[in-house]
């Protein structure tokens, strides 16, 4: 995997603010790529998929792309009504076919219709499976879905659903005003002086609050519920039996006839499981039985592919059962892939979504189906620096990759080990900011440590992640270096507008980078950079162009490192906000040279930055360089290495 | 806001369709011949809407709408979550809660925040993808397990009412919900699921939790038994090296090597072409404790399975051999106890061997792909894991049943032997049904040997013996095949599938107005309060803390005088639990 950079968004973060340590998996569920993040201008935060209100503002087939009005979406059950089907077997999108047309008999002239011949069906471009087999067809080409809403609405567990409710319907009602009748009595008993009567799990409707009839109707109307749904009922209690239960208040008052839990007649199911659809039970069993190599088969090698994967394709897997059942009329019990039926197309919605806090907009799409434009979108890639991680060394220094032309093939292994880091080595990588803004911005870096809160003010970027003070062993095998100071990006302009500038911002920007990447670095870091690479400068500002800055990191394995290499960066800039109000940047950072920086480069730039208002965000990310080559790997490798004693020994010193 | 409205607009939007629906709509309500038209029409009347129903599993989840007969989608949780790493990070399996918790506090912390953000992530997409409605406005039922953890229920709640601002909320035991679907307020609830399989009997729609009993034995343990038995049965054709060689020329059959037989492909023969035969035909005393022994399998872990494993010999040839057939009397001369095991099954199974495509990985990839041979016995006989007699700790799911029949009153027990509903994920294996019964009745008939030479007439106790007299009352409700028993009512069940029995409870309960107490969003609200938590990191998933109480049979007060059971009372309740609550 490539070295990738995900961002924070506050909704998962720890109590103090901070993001979880990137070494816990929960650790991926609070960062997510800066595409899939929204921006929310009052509140000025990060907001994310997991957090922000969802509202569906529209509802749409993806096949026909038909915008179906909300109030038939819930009756059609979320599915294309028209002639949008899918194949059950391979969930591709299926075509309506006519029928062969009929053998021309002699001297008769054929009449070919322009529709084609009916019976209709569906057909599946893809696997061939069609709806013939399966007994679905249809007399006309158009409106499929009516012509099947009949078989669909008298599926029999909906009519089976439709019998139990109305067989439980009057014994409900019977038992509702029998507890409210018997919650008045035993009110009016007590007078109301039974104080925890009522247990705490009985929120809201203890009898002492229903004394009057006014309460006993609120109560029923609001509260519909069957005394014995209650897990603490006042009168009825779970788990004593009905003997004591019986000792209890009576529990009906005279008619029996209602009593939901002493029926005069048992229910009588339309279908019953004896009788079952489809296969009979037993059928069933005995022909998955069946259903493979014949026991007397020898099966002489290649012979078995072709034939004994067939049966696999009859029986219907787990995944397509419970896609057709999710809405077709396909029996639920049945094994056999014939017994498929076809579904109609899931429609798909678009959705505007809301901060959380102050529910402003964040993104709201165009209704129209075939539009693919916004009328509100604040993603957070127009207000965050996008960030690349780059290691430019990788899959270089490795000896697999460079022998890959001349001899055979690389093994897996190596292949893996290539893009892998080898313990005990140092690696650089490279940041590459760009800037959306318009504004010109100053950009500081800091490594986040990965247990206790970073203590305010001083951020010792070059120190390992784990100080000794957390768990010994989880100390973490590798060191990340970064620029300590500030770095400035020139703001986002369109393209042409570059040229003008270049001359005189150029030189300068050189400068200012040079100085400050040389200021930053540690001595014993650039040292080892400079062994490693044979590079003058690892960590520090490499190169800037347009809105984009490239800045240089370094990575430090530990001999005995093993893992990923993953550390979260906290990325705090500065920028000249046009709005006069002070108060959005809550983090206070140890920013005053940057900000100083930058308004000293916005004056040069513009020239017109006296009365500029700074503002500072922060930001979390992880930034996630890669594994580290496990120990028995690498031996492995480089005692492949040593046989073939290639040239290329020198890398492993 | 707009479902209201969605129901009695319903005709007009298929105002296209059959002509005779909406004459006839308008004339008269004849149930039967389009009743879910009848049905949302009076639900509009009554100026309410559906509720949504969801049934969490640990692995399955079935959500939709009440008054509907299916759920709209069973989905798998995790694996919507395509591109993104989470479930790698959780462990492979994607599965929100196990049995056994971790042990240590900092990891209880980070799996509570795994958990919640997976089953933020679950619950998002039921409303958003699944459902595509808008929670603000909809009451939800979730359908709950007897033995949820507390855990997950109130992080379901929190998520529910913090994160999606759903107006309210009730649980309604799952059980309950079950014999609702087959019509009925009393009888035996056993459901085999992915953790656990539980017996529970309710009398009188009042669930008597304190008699569960419970097993592990399940579909994850059945799981696993099955990648045992097919590492150590079944044979792995590799496809050809070059597609220029000719049949001769095919490579030859060898053992399976384990990365290739990944969850995935497990789970998908586990679900596709095993079944539970019928009880096996040997004499039924001497088999059990023999098989008892067989049941602690080798653990899927090839080193586990190497070390239990007697007999590495009997596989050498297998790897010559052009198939397992001819291995049966290398087995039977080995005696070890999984080759004698094998050969009791296979003599007991009539089922053919199956070939299950698999894409192996790079090192054995050929031309394509390369088949898993899985024995027919080993597709039969696999769940005999769940019906072999168990210990104390697990007994088997027959044995399940009756423990926690012999905990009811004496005079429940006739009409809860003939109640039965099966219900679970692991009950939708074809033939488990028929077969728990088989096995309940023959629990129940066993000849019980004496117990000792000198004192003929003694038996061996006999757990069951109180229960003997009922075994012509055995009666499961949902019996896809019953057997004419006397109490008549085997298999007169609706014939709901019972992986969804407990949602389509749920969704009548909601059709009716009923289910549970309902929590609503401002009580919820009114108990939140804000926990200015001290600078302690890896403490607390978030600074504000709910301290509402969940209605829960484990949190109902206990009668006056029952014992203290636990040291830690349930923190934030209304009433102490030492004072005496008045009935």
């Amino acid at each position: 995997m490539p070295p990738l950079i995900e961002y924070h968004c506050g909704c998962t973060s720890l109590p103090t603010g901070i993001p979880p340590p990137p070494h816990l998996a929960s650790s991926s569920f609070a960062f997510h790529p800066l595409h899939g993040l929204y921006f929310c201008e009052e509140c000025d935060a990060v907001r994310c998929n997991r957090c922000v209100t969802v509202e569906i503002s529209g509802y749409y087939c993806p096949n026909c792309l038909f915008e179906v009005p909300s109030a038939s979406v819930r009756a059609e059950k979320n599915r294309c009504a028209r002639n949008c089907f899918e194949c059950p077997v391979c969930t591709n999108t299926l075509q309506v076919v006519p029928s062969d047309p009929p053998e021309p008999h002699s001297g008769a002239p054929v009449t070919i219709s322009t529709v084609g011949e009916p019976p209709f069906f569906l057909y599946c471009n893809h696997c061939r499976w069609d709806s013939f087999d399966a007994g679905v067809t249809f007399e006309k080409p158009t409106g499929l879905a009516l012509q099947l809403q009949k078989t669909e609405d008298s599926a029999p567990e909906i009519l089976e659903v439709e019998k139990l409710k109305d067989y439980f319907e009057p014994a409900l009602k019977q038992a509702q005003i029998n507890q409210q009748y018997q919650q008045a009595l035993a009110a009016a008993a007590t007078g109301g002086t039974t104080g925890a009567a009522g247990g705490p799990g009985n929120v809201g409707h203890s009898p002492t609050t229903s004394l009057n009839p006014i309460h006993v109707a609120a109560s029923s109307a609001l509260s519909r519920e069957v005394p014995s749904f209650k897990y603490s009922g006042s009168s009825r209690r779970p788990g004593l039996g009905p003997s004591l239960a019986k000792r209890g208040p009576a529990p009906s008052l005279g008619s029996n006839v209602n009593d939901i839990d002493h029926p005069t007649k048992d229910y009588k199911p339309r279908i019953t499981a004896g009788t079952g659809e489809g296969l009979a039970h037993d059928a069933e069993i005995e022909w998955v039985s069946k259903l493979g190599l014949p026991a007397g088969e020898e099966n002489g090698g290649g012979a078995i592919s072709g034939i004994s994967f067939a049966h696999k394709n009859e029986i219907a897997s787990l995944e397509q059962r419970l896609h057709a059942t999710q809405y077709s009329w396909a029996p639920t019990h049945s094994l056999r892939t014939v017994d498929l039926k076809p579904t109609r197309v899931p429609l798909r919605s678009k959705k505007s979504k809301r901060c959380p806090k102050c529910t402003h907009i964040l993104i709201k799409p165009e209704l129209k189906a075939q539009s693919t434009k916004w009328k509100i979108k604040l993603v957070a890639a127009n207000y965050l620096p996008s960030i690349e991680v780059v290691i430019p060394t990788l899959g270089l220094t490795n000896p697999s990759v460079k022998r890959t032309g001349k001899e055979k093939d690389a093994t897996p292994e190596d292949a893996a080990l290539a893009n892998m880091m080898l313990p005990g080595k140092t690696y650089p990588f490279h940041l590459v900011f760009s800037n959306p803004l318009y504004d010109p911005i100053n950009v500081r870096l800091s490594v986040q440590r990965s247990f206790p809160p970073p203590p305010t003010g001083s951020t010792p970027n070059t120190a390992p992640l784990d100080p000794s003070a957390a768990v010994p062993s989880r100390r973490p095998p590798y060191a990340i270096s970064l620029p300590t100071s500030a770095f400035p990006i020139a703001a986002y302009a369109e393209a042409w507008e570059y040229e003008d500038e270049e001359d005189e911002e150029m030189p300068d920007d050189e400068e200012l980078g040079l100085n400050l990447g040389i200021g930053s670095r540690t001595p014993g870091k650039s040292g080892s950079g400079r062994d490693g690479k044979g590079k003058a400068k690892t960590v520090g500002i490499l190169e800037r162009r347009a809105n984009v800055t490239k800045v240089g990191g370094e990575v430090v394995i530990g001999k005995d490192g093993k893992g990923a290499v993953k550390f979260n960066m906290l990325v705090t800039y500065t920028y000249r906000s046009d709005d006069p109000a002070e108060d959005k940047a809550d983090t206070s950072t140890s920013g005053t040279p940057a900000s100083k920086l930058g308004s000293a480069r916005k004056d040069t730039n513009s020239g017109s930055g006296a009365t500029d208002n700074m503002k500072t965000f922060s930001f979390y990310t992880v930034v996630d360089l890669g594994m580290i080559a496990p120990k028995e790997m690498v031996a492995k490798v480089e005692k492949q290495e040593r046989r073939e004693s290639v040239q290329t020994v020198g890398v492993y010193n | 806001m707009a479902a209201p409205q969605a129901e009695p607009r319903r005709p007009t939007s298929m105002s296209g369709a059959g002509e005779a629906r909406p004459r006839q709509s308008s004339s008269s309500y004849v149930v039967g011949n389009a009743p879910q038209y009848t049905a949302t029409r009076r639900h509009s009347l009554y100026g309410t809407e559906d509720r949504i129903i969801i049934d969490p599993g640990s692995r399955f989840w079935k959500v939709g709408f009440s008054g509907e007969g299916k759920p709209r989608q069973v989905f798998l949780v995790g694996s919507r979550h395509v591109g993104h790493a989470h479930d790698e990070a959780g462990g492979g399996v994607s599965q929100l809660w196990q049995l056994e918790g971790p042990k240590t506090a900092e990891e209880r912390e980070e799996a509570d925040r795994m958990l919640a953000a997976r089953l933020q992530d679950a619950l998002r997409s039921v409303f958003f993808e699944s459902l595509m409605t808008d929670p603000k406005s909809r009451k939800v039922i979730i359908v709950e397990h007897p033995l949820l953890p507390l855990r997950v229920k109130d992080l379901l709640a929190k998520i529910l009412f913090d994160n999606l601002n759903i107006p309210s909320l009730s649980f309604a035991s799952s059980s309950l919900l079950a014999l609702i679907a087959v019509g009925r307020t009393s009888g035996l609830v056993v459901d085999s699921g992915h953790l656990e399989t539980y017996a529970l009997p309710i009398s009188s729609s009042r669930p008597m939790y304190p008699l569960i009993k419970t097993t592990p034995r399940a579909g994850a343990r059945l799981t696993q038994h099955l990648r045992a038995l097919i590492l150590e049965f079944g044979t792995f054709h590799p496809p050809f090296a070059t597609l220029a060689g000719s049949a001769n020329t095919a490579p030859r059959p060898t053992r399976i090597p384990p990365e290739i037989l990944t969850d995935a492909i497990i789970e998908d023969i586990k679900t596709s072409c095993c079944f539970v035969g019928r009880v096996m035909s040997q004499s039924p005393s001497g088999a059990p404790d023999t098989m008892g022994i067989d049941t602690d399998m080798p653990s899927p872990r090839t080193e586990d399975r190497m070390s239990v494993d007697p007999e590495s010999q009997p596989h050498t040839p297998l790897r010559s051999g052009p198939n397992s057939g001819t291995q049966t009397p290398v087995r039977q001369s080995q005696a070890g106890s999984s080759a004698s095991w094998a050969t009791r099954y296979q003599r007991d199974s009539s089922a053919v061997d199956f070939l299950v495509p698999v894409k192996p990985p790079p090192p054995l990839s050929g031309t394509g792909r390369g088949s898993i041979r899985v024995p027919g016995w080993v597709r039969e006989r696999a769940a005999e894991l769940l019906f072999e007699a168990g210990d104390v700790d697990e007994a088997s799911v027959a044995e399940v049943v009756l423990q926690s029949l012999l905990k009811t009153p004496v005079d429940l027990r006739k009409d809860l032997i003939s109640t039965i509903v099966v219900i679970g994920g692991t009950a939708m294996m074809p033939g488990f049904i028929p077969r728990l019964h088989d096995e309940i009745v023959r629990t129940l008939t066993k000849v019980t040997p004496t117990a000792s030479v000198r004192s003929p007439k003694r038996r061996a106790y006999d757990p069951y013996e109180p229960l003997r007299a009922l075994v012509d009352h055995v009666a499961i409700l949902n019996d896809p095949s019953p057997v004419p028993s006397r109490a008549r009512t085997a298999g007169s069940a609706p014939a709901f599938a019972p992986l969804c029995m407990s949602w389509v409870g749920g969704s009548i309960a909601g059709a009716l107005k009923t289910g549970g107490q309902e929590i609503l969003h401002d009580k919820w609200d009114e108990a939140s309060v804000v926990i200015e938590e001290p600078e302690t990191p890896l403490h607390g998933l978030a600074t504000r803390e709910n301290n509402f109480v969940l209605p829960d049979w484990t949190r109902a007060p206990l009668r006056v005088g029952a014992p203290h059971a636990g040291v830690h009372p349930p923190r934030q309740y209304g009433v102490p639990l030492d004072e005496p609550i008045t009935v």
